[in-house]
């Protein structure tokens, strides 16, 4: 029994699965499923197509290089058949899909590392551009009652004692922007 | 491009069209040009693949002299035949002096098929054009070379001489 390779998506292909199309070059193309199937009838290049492993380790998405996918590389070395060997085979198999589920994790750990860092300051970056668009700058000068200082206070004030002591960074402008927008909303609930 | 317009509007548009058919005839060219080529493709792919039935034309990979063949019967299966089964064909074309004359009734076994054929274990193959190996009547094939990939599927038929003659089995 052989696990073939989808042509395509490059996932396995279990016996009884997919379909192959033989080239009259005698070079096959196998399937695992009519999706494949249609998409390499449709002529696009798996290179091309997000969701596809060639796409993948093209860019850098999955982990290209490490010696755990040595264990499934294709031999053209025929193998005598031994008991010991083929149980030990079956004991590194489990081992080895271990090892190699554990770097995949650090590898995508490490790709994701600077992601929430750069999500967290797009936003705070959107916050402060566009807070008009939840107030109106002018409004908020030309009289002060609107911004309701009675509210922020009664309904605030024990948790912006807490975030006083507990934040370190509750000077910040953007944490009390925060505040102000919540006290606004808060405003607009009492009055509807 | 114009067969979905027509097919859109109902007998007006068909009878409007008929009429300028004449000045159509210069925009069409370009429109047909405007058509992208995956598109142009898909068109051609949504062909239906059928069994190799009366009329078929099927190419010739073997030295008997015969280019190519038009199926007459399909010896098997009411539908048409399919890939591995026998066919009687009529020589359409032929090479001077080979084994078989045009004009010749023949039989023949299918090794490629473009139909998709399921195989012992549920997955299926198909090939890219429908060919054909001529035999006689005992199933002997009469060229002596076979071109191109084969089936494993033809041992189950009982043609091993055409196995042992391909240079690719798929």
């Amino acid at each position: 029994m052989r696990l073939e390779k989808c042509w395509f998506c490059s996932s396995t292909i279990y016996p009884g699965h997919g379909i192959q199309f033989v080239r009259n070059d005698a070079k096959i193309f196998r399937f695992c499923r009519s999706k494949c199937h249609k998409n390499f009838k449709m002529k696009r290049n798996p290179r091309k197509v997000k969701w596809t492993k060639a796409y993948r380790r093209l860019h850098g998405k999955d982990m290209t290089q490490d010696s755990t996918f040595e264990l499934e590389r294709k031999r053209n070395r025929p193998e005598r058949y031994d008991r010991n060997v083929a149980e030990n085979t079956l004991k590194a198999i489990k081992k080895i899909d271990k090892i190699r589920v554990a770097r995949e994790a650090r590898h995508h750990s490490m790709r994701m590392k600077g992601k929430k860092a750069i999500e967290q300051q797009a936003a705070a970056k959107e916050l402060e551009q566009s807070i008009h668009l939840v107030k109106a700058p002018a409004a908020l000068q030309e009289d002060p009652s609107l911004t309701l200082p009675k509210i922020r206070v009664t309904v605030s004030r024990s948790q912006t004692e807490d975030a006083w002591k507990n934040n370190d960074n509750a000077g910040n402008p953007l944490t009390w922007w925060h505040r102000k927008l919540n006290s606004t909303l808060s405003y607009a609930r009492l009055v509807y | 491009m114009s067969a979905s317009f027509t097919s859109k509007w109902s007998i007006v548009g068909r009878s409007l069209l008929g009429s300028l058919s004449n000045n159509l005839v210069g925009t069409v060219k370009t429109t047909h040009e405007v058509i992208p080529r995956s598109h142009y493709n898909s068109i051609f792919s949504q062909q239906q693949r059928t069994f190799i039935q009366m009329r078929t034309n099927l190419k010739v990979v073997d030295n008997s002299g015969a280019k190519r063949v038009m199926c007459i019967q399909a010896l098997k299966g009411r539908r048409g035949a399919r890939l591995g089964d026998t066919i009687i064909a009529s020589v359409k074309e032929a090479q001077p002096r080979g084994k078989v004359k045009k004009g010749e009734v023949v039989y023949g076994v299918v090794v490629r098929a473009a139909m998709q054929r399921g195989r012992c274990d549920g997955s299926e193959i198909k090939f890219d054009d429908n060919a054909v190996v001529l035999v006689n009547k005992q199933g002997e094939p009469i060229g002596t070379r076979v071109f191109g990939p084969v089936p494993h599927e033809l041992r189950k038929k009982k043609h091993l001489k055409i196995l042992t003659l391909a240079e690719h089995i798929a």
